[in-house]
């Protein structure tokens, strides 16, 4: 049974992983940059005879009119304190310093990587010797010790090595350990030791191939940290004297007048040398990263893109509406790709003291919209159409200025996971008075500190846990603090992006009850943002069903509960327990909503649909009005019309 | 109550760290083969009256510590001896006292000599720091925020560049730069200028230091751009960071007030891990503008096989070095709330 599970041979699957790998590193500039730079001088040390117009070791015809020639046709670099030809010796110095950085780098990584492997692997009392040992290693400041060593002993080109070598481990051993414990614990590893793999096979097979790419970068590092420091060392005077490498040279020349002579060129090239190859290597290995470890350079404070308008219609709010969508479309552009489309199409009303439910399951693109609402999408993200009316102004094309005094002032938000929302090294009290500031900047301070603790009260939070951390809040009392903080400038709307997700049912219960007692206290509008259904049953006014980006339905909450059409919606309703029908059985509906840069052709709940026919999978079905503010997009409906 | 105990704990660590430096400086200089002192003991042209006395001068003649008679580890010795008597002992006691042996090249007590070394090292890094890391954080913050433009571009590449020069190799080419445009290339103040007012003198130091700082300056400031730039490109990236643009912060009300002491916080940790290397980097400094710090001690040094001048400032920087470790982390506990409290 076993045995016929291996089928791809591993030589294979390593000549893949390699190709693959070479795909995606030709892409990065920086590392072909750096790897060709690093070749060029790679090549230049293993050609040294063929490329270096005169033998370095023979002085034999040398006169004394030969010494600190500057450049010439004859010596292209000139020539040294010895007379010798400068750019012989840098060739041949190329040699030295390769030698010593690759070597030495070879020994540290061996010793870096073992260490950290099992201190990440074994845990326990391994990891606390071995890392309590790093860390003192990682202190020692590791110049002069190798200065007293290598002083200690013959400054041989092998004696230079073996200090760099095993001194210069500790951050390898370090970043191995990390990378070991992350992998350690993922889901396949864990299943092989289940199934009874001995640790050797463990390693070898499942940690060491995820823990090499970052081995490979670490040992790029090293191998330009090495040559830096065989170039200190010996320019300090420690290096070989029968091996000339680039830092010996400029040990020659410095202390041997070029400097009062004015011989740069001395000094100049052999330098040279070592900048060209530690750039190269760090190049290399920047490229390398963005390949193993890709980080989306991005950030919230990046400008995002202007919202464009298809049509040239002009559009106006309804009267008496507080916020109005109109046929919202958003994009998330990804260069090189088709443009992601996360929202298209939505509209909604909210009125003065309304609660309004946006349902679907992650990834239907309710955070996107509601996000695009105060332009807060992230920087791939743009709105493509549609407009956001808020008092009369229109929220996509006012500018920046204008926004932020509608942001928290006129519509504020209670994100979730408020952990994270808030900031750790500033108390709560602080962040939520400095969105009073930022609004009522005439305020007093006195006032301010009452308008707190009231703001706090409000959400039955104590006042002397004004002064505390967010780290110190209980995950309730963290998010209650954000809604408190969502109040403080007595906004007309609220955006509740699932503010009980991360929470317990009581804690929920809670929530849902403060948010729902605020409103009719304060005659908010709410946006409550959620995947669950059975939690807005009880206060929403009117419902909005996302799927895959669009309106599946939307109408008010008696009819969603009653008479849903769409059959998202009706799977939706299946998903939560209802007390008055107790005999009711709980389904969930199979698969995922789709993939956002690859939307199904027809209908985007086609795939997963129980009622789909021919057409849903070629045509997607419009929004139409099926009934008294009753709006669905099905063809389903509207065959049955 | 928890942050004292931590505080304590590492108060422990740097001092079992510094007992570490002291005990393997102890047997680096008897296990390697270099020392003069051995090595004239074994010299076989000696008579045997004058090794006993080159022991006895040495204190190699006593045991090495309790239990060993030699460095041989299968030849045991008496256990019973005075541990006060044993060559280990000794050499505590006088690192204890300050007594880190007489200069072979100048025959002045090394201790003397690195006194007077030490505060120019920690002027000529102090100022160093203080530049590259205020360069540093400005620049890594322009970085950040202009994430993916060509500002930031430029101050990456321009920081990996800094990052690859040599620092020796950038001191010579200032040097020859200050040649050109009359700056004092060497030493720390013009001869004969102690005679001058305080005022004129500093000036002269400051003026001395001009081209040494400038070349830590550069060094160091491409590293501390980098490492301020990803940790600001991380907070940025944080929810509460969105939560202040909602708030309808601006940019740099965002920046000053949310994104930076959390983005700092890490660089107080790098700086303090860092610190040894730039240790490296102001011997290289001194030894080429002759900077009279512990650098050029022990480049000096180096050249003249002073071995009690080299250990006794490879001690001191070691324990210095650990010293400051302590103190960013002392910071760094007294600036994180989450450490308070927790």
């Amino acid at each position: 049974m076993e045995t016929t599970i291996k089928v791809i041979e591993p030589k294979n699957q390593w000549a893949d992983r390699l190709l693959n790998f070479w795909r995606v590193f030709s892409k990065s500039r920086i590392g072909i940059v750096g790897l060709v730079m690093l070749m060029v001088i790679v090549l230049m040390a293993i050609f040294a005879p063929a490329i270096a117009p005169y033998d370095s070791s023979s002085s034999a015809s040398v006169e004394i009119d030969d010494i600190y020639n500057p450049p010439n046709s004859v010596h292209w670099f000139g020539t040294d304190d010895a007379g010798q030809d400068v750019f012989s010796n840098f060739v041949f110095g190329a040699r030295v310093s390769l030698t010593v950085g690759f070597f030495a780098a070879f020994i540290s990584i061996i010793i870096g990587g073992v260490t950290g492997l099992v201190a990440g692997y074994f845990g326990g009392r391994w990891e606390n010797v071995l890392m309590r040992i790093t860390d003192i290693m990682l202190v020692i400041p590791d110049l002069p010790l190798m200065v007293v060593i290598v002083a200690l002993t013959q400054p041989s080109l092998l004696n230079i090595i073996f200090v760099i070598g095993l001194l210069g481990w500790t951050t390898t051993a370090r970043v191995v350990r990390s990378q070991t414990l992350a992998v350690k614990s993922r889901k396949f590893v864990l299943r092989a030791r289940a199934v009874g793999a001995g640790n050797g096979h463990i390693i070898s097979r499942h940690i060491l191939p995820l823990v090499m790419p970052i081995l490979v970068v670490q040992g790029v590092l090293v191998v330009s940290l090495a040559i830096l420091n065989e170039s200190a060392l010996s320019f300090l005077g420690l290096g070989d004297p029968t091996a000339l490498s680039w830092g010996q040279m400029l040990n020659y020349a410095f202390g041997r007048g070029a400097m009062s002579i004015g011989a740069w060129w001395a000094l100049l090239f052999p330098g040279f040398g070592i900048v060209w190859v530690v750039l190269g290597l760090t190049l290399l290995g920047q490229g390398l990263e963005q390949v193993l470890n890709p980080r989306l350079d991005t950030h919230h404070l990046l400008p995002g893109r202007p919202a464009i308008q298809r049509g040239h219609v002009e559009s106006r709010q309804a009267k008496g509406a507080l916020l109005e969508v109109q046929n919202l479309s958003i994009n998330y552009i990804n260069e090189g790709k088709p443009a992601a489309r996360a929202v298209e199409d939505v509209s909604f009303t909210l009125n003065k003291g309304e609660l309004i439910g946006l349902v679907g399951e992650s990834g239907c693109g309710k955070t996107t919209l509601m996000l695009s609402l105060l332009r807060l999408l992230p920087s791939a993200g743009q709105i493509v159409n549609g407009r956001v009316f808020f008092n009369g102004q229109d929220l996509t094309a006012i500018s920046d200025e204008e926004l932020n005094l509608v942001r928290w002032k006129e519509i504020s938000i209670v994100f979730q996971g408020a952990m994270n929302a808030l900031n750790p090294v500033r108390t709560v009290g602080d962040q939520i008075a400095e969105a009073i500031i930022k609004h009522m900047p005439a305020i007093d301070h006195d006032k301010l500190q009452v308008r707190v603790i009231e703001l706090l009260d409000l959400v039955g939070i104590a006042a002397d846990h004004k002064e505390q951390y967010p780290h110190q809040y209980s995950g309730g009392m963290r998010q209650r603090a954000m809604i408190a903080m969502a109040l403080a400038c007595d906004p007309q709307v609220i955006i509740a992006d699932e503010p009980t997700t991360a929470l317990d049912v009581m804690i929920q219960a809670q929530i849902l009850e403060l948010l729902d007692s605020l409103r009719r206290k304060l005659g908010l509008a709410i946006i409550f943002v959620t995947h669950d259904l059975g939690v807005v049953a009880e206060i929403c006014d009117r419902v909005l069903v996302m799927y895959g980006g669009v309106t599946a339905e939307y109408a008010d909450v008696d009819t969603i509960y009653n008479e849903a059409r769409h059959p998202y919606t009706q799977e939706l309703l299946k998903a939560f327990p209802d007390l008055t029908k107790p005999k009711k059985k709980l389904s969930s509906i199979p698969g995922y909503p789709p993939r956002l840069e690859a939307l199904p052709a027809g209908c985007r709940f086609a795939p997963r649909c129980p009622a789909a026919f021919d057409r849903c999978h070629t045509e997607q079905p419009s929004l139409s009005e099926i009934g008294e503010m009753h709006f669905a997009s099905c063809h389903l409906i509207e065959a049955s019309k | 109550m928890n942050r004292t105990r931590t505080l304590l704990k590492k108060l422990a660590w740097s001092i079992f760290t510094i007992l570490f430096v002291i005990v393997l400086n102890f047997f680096l200089f008897r296990v390697l083969p270099g020392d003069p002192a051995r090595a004239g003991v074994r010299d076989p042209r000696l008579k045997k009256e004058a090794v006993e006395m080159l022991r006895v001068r040495f204190g190699l003649d006593k045991p090495v510590i309790n239990c060993f008679e030699s460095l041989n580890p299968i030849k045991l010795g008496s256990c019973t001896v005075n541990p006060l008597d044993t060559q280990f002992f000794i050499y505590v006691r006088n690192l204890l006292q300050g007594e880190l042996g007489i200069s072979y090249h100048t025959n002045r007590p090394v201790a003397d000599i690195l006194a007077e070394r030490l505060w120019n090292t920690v002027l000529l890094i102090g100022a160093g720091q203080i530049l590259s890391i205020m360069i540093g954080v400005v620049f890594g913050v322009f970085a950040a925020w202009k994430a993916r433009t060509a500002i930031d571009y430029s101050a990456v590449i321009t920081s990996l560049m800094a990052w690859s020069l040599p620092t020796f190799w950038l001191a010579i080419l200032l040097l020859f730069w200050g040649s050109n445009n009359g700056l004092p290339l060497a030493g720390k103040a013009t001869p004969g200028s102690s005679a001058l007012p305080l005022l004129q003198q500093w000036a002269d130091i400051g003026i001395h230091m001009i081209l040494p700082t400038l070349t830590y300056t550069i060094i160091y400031m491409g590293e501390y751009t980098l490492i301020m730039r990803s940790s600001l490109m991380d907070v940025l990236s944080e929810d509460y960071i969105l939560t202040a643009k909602a708030k309808g912060l601006s940019t740099f009300q965002i920046l000053k007030d949310h994104a930076l002491k959390n983005a700092m916080l890490p660089l107080v940790t790098v700086i303090a891990i860092n610190l040894g290397f730039t240790v490296a980097g102001a011997i290289q400094i001194e030894a080429v503008f002759s900077w009279p710090g512990l650098g050029l001690a022990i480049f000096e040094a180096v050249g003249r096989r002073d071995f009690p001048v080299l250990q006794g400032a490879f001690v001191l920087i070691a324990i210095a070095v650990i010293f400051a470790n302590f103190l960013a982390d002392l910071t760094y506990n007294y600036l994180d709330p989450r450490v308070q409290t927790e």
